[in-house]
């Protein structure tokens, strides 16, 4: 107890102390590295401090830090940014050192880091750790456990990593707006032994969902559930990198949820085992064998697989959430005649087109102007046509040939001989079945209960 | 109509050579003008509206006239077109045109001198008869008739001033007919457009509904709209006859002349509005009703100097008289008849005619009144309206469309669905008609500026023809 308290009492301390060295100028301040690119950088193999196996942040990357008498130096700058979603389409968000989501801090079990946080927002803000064990007053709750971080200013967040596994940050002032805005990063914390939880590539991505008003920039951000931009790292399909893998690779994926609903994520191909929750690794006993993962608002999930050659979708299970911003009350046109009508229409509307009257598969392949930065709500072409996704999805890629540390886009899978699906082109003979059931005026009128429930089943 | 003067007075009567000398003089301008006046009046309304006037007397003028119409009717009808017809043809113009005839009448009639008196007395008794004869010549007629003609100068005036008054009215009022009827003509097209795009909502609904894909709600709601596109369309076909109707009326067109044609569009607005120069003043100088007043009052005020010259003397008479008797040799003398004021000293009629000056000076001071506030008033509305137009022009029709070109990139996305887009369109179309009505009431205001300005108050219609603010008596009659 007394030295929980001694623990607390040298915390407070230490923030002071820091608060001090930002008043004497910036030249105690570790540099802030700024990135802006949305595509995946090499991820950073650490130049001191103890080794580990860095992760690749999906369309993002890693911060890098400088050694101060053993203590690992972080600077967070939150500011607003512009991320681009997916070519055409940028989005005015914010986020930290140029990018939302914020850099991946990576650490090593039992480091110390200092993180300097310098607010460059109109409105205060302050970072919690997600899941990361610490002194109560450096858990970033503003004004519970600590002060807002007014415009302008700079505090400072020491704390030791006491145990390894995927974590996030995030604000914890104003978040509904800071989050809806894009203010996240992942933090990972890698076992202080090289050897445990070896995988051979690591990939890191955060859900987060966005409301943009098609042809605006900024989300907005009183949505509370219809969102229309389901992102992974604050980026959509055709714009989230595929995770590159070589056959045979042992691959791990981490996951984050920052949006406010549960996404279930599915990989084709390879079965997985979940290997870490929001509480650390899963003791090998424990582990699920599964092909879904659903990842509850507020969580983290990290799986395994072995890596099998082929392209395999990865994506959240929620159908909507693999589309980009779509109307939600568009009226649904399927089998309704046009005759008659379209020309009528076209003739008011120049450039009308009939849309939907057989499914929105179209929007696929169609390449009609949309309003200003705005993605259509599916698209990207794979190598047998329109991949009709949009959202959280990507491919995982895996070739035989991919070198090791490598993560260039391999292309598309080339498919050995006689594995493909093919079209039957014998004959089709009529099969023999009960007549199906048609709509009558009961399919259009309302049932109306008539006394009891019999109606019922 | 033709008259000749007495050009002999009965032979013996020395007072009547000096009568005669002056019925001569007089005589020169006392006659009709070829033109019985119309020259006049086609001038002040062709300052006024840019067209000239006749009066339709004979066959061969009534033939030009038919040409030329049927040669305005051929193609589609402008503003001018309209103006130049309405003048030529409509009947009530004609008919106010006539009244100059009988003015002029009442001026030449000012002009002679009034007939004189024969009286003729036979007297029986006994076997005896006495007979009297007595020619009697109204001398103060004589002597009062330079100003008896100078005022009813100032009447025909007057009635020339009436008659391009009506002239301008009858031009303004086809303008804004005109207008009004292109311009309800065009809405028609539009609203044609606005059902069109309800009939295929409607349409698209019922199949909807078909399909099973609306409830009858869904499917209700796009029908109501088809219904109400419908009872609009309706409206603006009726308001349509109605305008074209009135234009008709005032083109005094009937038979196969109802075929006319109008523009499809009503003009353009003019690059800038224009900034007319001492409004006000112009209004003064050049206002018919002004004008008319003014004339009135310069009436009253030289027959109110005439019944104060006249006021002691109402009639003198002077005549030649002889008297034969049976058996008495035939007796010549002359009789004068002058009437004492006794017991009217003319004041009565004094009082009353300055009474009636005054009130011309005041109704002069009103109409001018009226007119520079007129002038100030229509020019507001014009600039208003020109503003108005142009924002329509300018902002709201291209904002309207640049809305719609979003809205089918936001359909093309599937952001928004085919209802939404049709709703669009409706009320795209329902700007383009708001800018129609804007330019209307444009070109209306500038007719009622230009009327204000030269012609007559605007607000006026051709139906109610303005009283001149003239007292003035006729002070040669009794």
């Amino acid at each position: 107890m007394s030295q929980r308290r001694d623990f607390f009492r040298t915390a407070g301390a230490l923030a002071l102390g820091a608060t001090a060295v930002s008043r004497v100028g910036a030249a105690s301040l570790p540099e802030a590295v700024y990135q802006t690119s949305p595509t995946m950088q090499p991820p950073l193999v650490p130049p001191n401090g103890r080794p580990y196996n860095p992760v690749a942040t999906l369309n993002g990357w890693s911060l890098p830090w400088r050694m101060n008498n053993g203590v690992k130096e972080f600077h967070l700058v939150a500011e607003p940014v512009v991320r681009e979603m997916a070519p055409g389409m940028k989005a005015k968000l914010w986020g930290y050192n140029g990018s939302s989501p914020g850099p991946t801090i990576e650490a090593v079990e039992g480091d110390r880091v200092r993180i300097f946080v310098t607010n460059k927002l109109p409105e205060h803000t302050a970072v919690h750790w997600h899941g990361v064990l610490l002194p109560n007053g450096m858990d970033g709750v503003g004004g519970l456990t600590q002060p807002q971080i007014a415009p302008g200013k700079t505090f400072v967040y020491e704390f030791t990593l006491l145990r390894p596994g995927t974590h996030m940050y995030h604000p914890h002032a104003d978040e509904m707006t800071q989050m809806a805005m894009g203010m996240m990063g992942m933090f990972i914390i890698h076992p202080k032994d090289v050897r445990q939880m070896r995988v051979d590539r690591d990939f890191v991505f955060l859900l987060a969902a966005y409301d943009i008003e098609p042809g605006a920039a900024t989300p907005k951000t009183a949505e509370m559930t219809d969102f229309n931009l389901w992102t992974w790292n604050s980026r959509v399909f055709p714009g989230i990198d595929p995770l590159v893998c070589r056959t045979g690779d042992r691959v791990r994926v981490r996951v984050g949820n920052l949006t406010m609903t549960n996404h279930p994520i599915h990989m084709h191909g390879p079965h997985f085992v979940v290997t870490g929750t929001d509480g650390g690794w899963v003791p090998p006993s424990a582990r699920w064998p599964e092909v879904t993962t659903d990842v509850a608002v507020g969580q983290m999930r990290a799986f395994e697989f072995d890596a099998i050659a082929g392209d395999w979708a990865i994506h959240c299970h929620k159908s909507h959430h693999t589309m980009n911003a779509m109307g939600h009350d568009v009226p649904n046109m399927i089998g309704v005649d046009h005759k008659g009508v379209a020309e009528r229409i076209a003739k008011l509307v120049p450039d009308y087109m009939v849309m939907g009257d057989k499914g929105m598969a179209e929007m696929g392949s169609m390449e009609m102007p949309l309003p200003d930065n705005t993605l259509p709500m599916m698209t990207g072409t794979g190598p047998f046509g329109p991949l009709e996704m949009g959202g959280m999805f990507s491919v995982v890629k895996v070739r035989d040939d991919v070198a090791r540390g490598s993560y260039k886009d391999p292309g598309w899978f080339k498919h050995p001989q006689g594995s493909v699906a093919y079209e039957y082109t014998g004959e089709v003979p009529a099969p023999t079945r009960a007549d199906a059931p048609k709509p009558d005026a009961k399919t259009l009128d309302v049932r109306k209960p008539t006394g009891g429930h019999e109606g019922h089943h | 109509m033709n008259h000749t003067l007495p050009r002999r007075v009965p032979a013996g009567a020395r007072l009547t050579v000096a009568a005669s000398a002056a019925v001569i003089l007089l005589a020169g301008c006392a006659s009709f003008s070829p033109d019985g006046g119309m020259g006049a009046v086609s001038e002040l309304t062709r300052e006024r509206t840019g067209q000239r006037v006749s009066l339709q007397r004979s066959p061969d003028q009534a033939d030009t006239v038919s040409a030329r119409v049927a040669e305005l009717l051929k193609a589609p009808l402008t503003a001018d077109g309209a103006v130049e017809l309405a003048l030529l043809n409509n009947r009530g113009l004609q008919a106010s045109f006539s009244q100059l005839g009988v003015a002029e009448a009442d001026l030449v009639q000012a002009g002679r001198m009034r007939n004189p008196v024969f009286s003729f007395g036979r007297l029986a008794a006994a076997g005896v008869v006495e007979i009297e004869r007595a020619i009697m010549f109204d001398v103060l007629s004589l002597v009062t008739m330079p100003m008896a003609r100078k005022a009813q100068q100032r009447q025909f005036e007057q009635s020339q001033f009436q008659a391009a008054y009506e002239a301008v009215g009858v031009a303004s009022d086809t303008r804004r007919a005109y207008f009004n009827a292109v311009a309800s003509q065009e809405l028609v097209r539009y609203f044609q457009q606005v059902k069109d795009a309800a009939d295929a909502s409607s349409e698209l609904a019922r199949r909807m509904l078909a399909a099973g894909n609306f409830n009858k709600l869904a499917q209700m709601r796009e029908q109501s709209f088809q219904a109400d596109a419908t009872a609009g369309l309706a409206r603006a076909q009726q308001q349509a006859l109605a305008d074209r109707e009135r234009l008709t009326r005032l083109l005094g067109l009937s038979g196969d002349q109802l075929c006319f044609t109008l523009p499809e569009r009503l003009p353009d607005l003019p690059e800038a509005p224009t900034e007319p120069k001492d409004a006000e003043q112009t209004a003064l100088d050049k206002r018919l009703d002004v004008l008319m007043a003014k004339r009135g009052t310069e009436a009253t005020a030289k027959s109110l100097g005439l019944t104060r010259a006249t006021r002691f003397v109402n009639a003198l008479h002077v005549g030649y008289q002889n008297k034969s008797e049976t058996d008495s040799p035939r007796a010549n003398g002359y009789e004068l008849e002058l009437e004492l004021p006794l017991f009217d000293f003319g004041s009565v009629r004094s009082r009353r005619a300055e009474a009636a000056y005054m009130q011309a000076v005041h109704r002069t001071a009103e109409v001018a009144l009226n007119a520079r506030s007129e002038v100030r008033e229509s020019y507001g509305a014009y600039r208003t309206a020109y503003e108005l137009a142009r924002h329509y022009r300018d902002e709201v029709v291209p904002l309207r469309k640049r809305i719609s070109e979003e809205n089918l990139l936001r359909y093309n996305g599937m952001l928004i669905g085919v209802f939404e887009l049709l709703a669009d369109s409706r009320e795209q179309v329902r700007s383009v008609t708001e800018y129609v009505q804007a330019l209307r009431d444009f070109w209306v205001a500038e007719t009622n500026l230009q009327t204000a300005l030269t012609g007559r108050s605007p607000a006026a219609s051709a139906a109610s023809s303005m009283t001149p603010a003239t007292g003035a008596e006729a002070p040669a009659g009794h």
